[in-house]
């Protein structure tokens, strides 16, 4: 389930916003949001993939991991020039940095290999920049991908 | 959307985006192959981790069951980065 989406006039520097259900049933209004997003502010495939996915990860850790199970994401797009920056954001109790390093098993080999960690990795190789913040009740992930000219 | 079918010469033909709200309707027909497959990707836009699950846990049965594994074809440019980062090109034939 979603909430409608809020503000966001499209290609005017204006944020896109919206609030998602913590559940990986709010998947495909999620992708709708980002399409929504990618095609106004006319961003490539290929950004718009690695944006796509590194949402996709960030959110379903949250699902999975972050607790607060009642709380929504917000989402929010925006891009600045050459800059896509996406958060999200989400009121919790205690930090909970989804976005640390995790163990790929790149080490071991090949078919004995365990898929955790992997989503993380690929996200954080296919953007320029994560961070993670924590402030009065709020987690918050930040996601910027720099465009090609 | 995300569609997989199987067509009559027995090719897996995966359509659509693979995100992680989809797996198990993968996972239900990678999970009835035995030895080996050709999976063809060419109307795939879309695979996350989760997707690279499925297809990295049908791997690893049907090579301990002694099969010859998933061959992938047709894979668009920015899926071929994807599996290249996750070094899945190290576990799948990709053509």
């Amino acid at each position: 389930m979603t909430t409608p989406a809020a503000g966001g006039a499209a290609g005017t520097g204006d944020p896109m916003r919206q609030l998602f259900q913590k559940e990986m049933r709010s998947l495909d209004a999620l992708f709708g949001f980002l399409t929504r997003f990618t095609r106004a502010e006319r961003i490539d495939a290929a950004a718009s993939y690695a944006i796509a996915l590194a949402v996709e990860e960030f959110f379903t850790n949250m699902v999975k991991y972050s607790g607060g199970q009642g709380n929504p994401v917000l989402v929010e797009a925006l891009r600045v020039g050459e800059t896509v920056t996406v958060r999200l954001e989400e009121e919790t109790t205690a930090p909970f940095d989804v976005t640390r390093p995790t163990q790929t098993q790149f080490d071991r080999p090949p078919l004995e290999r365990r898929p955790g960690g992997l989503g993380i990795h690929i996200a954080k190789e296919l953007l320029d920049d994560v961070q993670y913040d924590f402030k009065e009740g709020t987690s918050r992930i930040t996601l910027i991908k720099h465009l090609e000219k | 959307m995300f569609t997989i079918t199987v067509n009559e010469t027995g090719v897996i033909e995966l359509t659509g985006r693979l995100d992680a709200a989809q797996t198990e309707r993968a996972r239900e027909v990678f999970n009835r192959l035995s030895d080996s497959a050709v999976v063809d990707m060419q109307h795939l836009d879309y695979i996350s981790s989760a997707g690279l699950g499925v297809l990295l846990a049908t791997q690893q049965r049907l090579a301990r069951e002694g099969g010859k594994g998933l061959r992938l074809v047709h894979m668009n440019k920015m899926i071929r980065d994807v599996f290249r980062i996750a070094r899945f090109d190290l576990i799948f034939t990709i053509e």
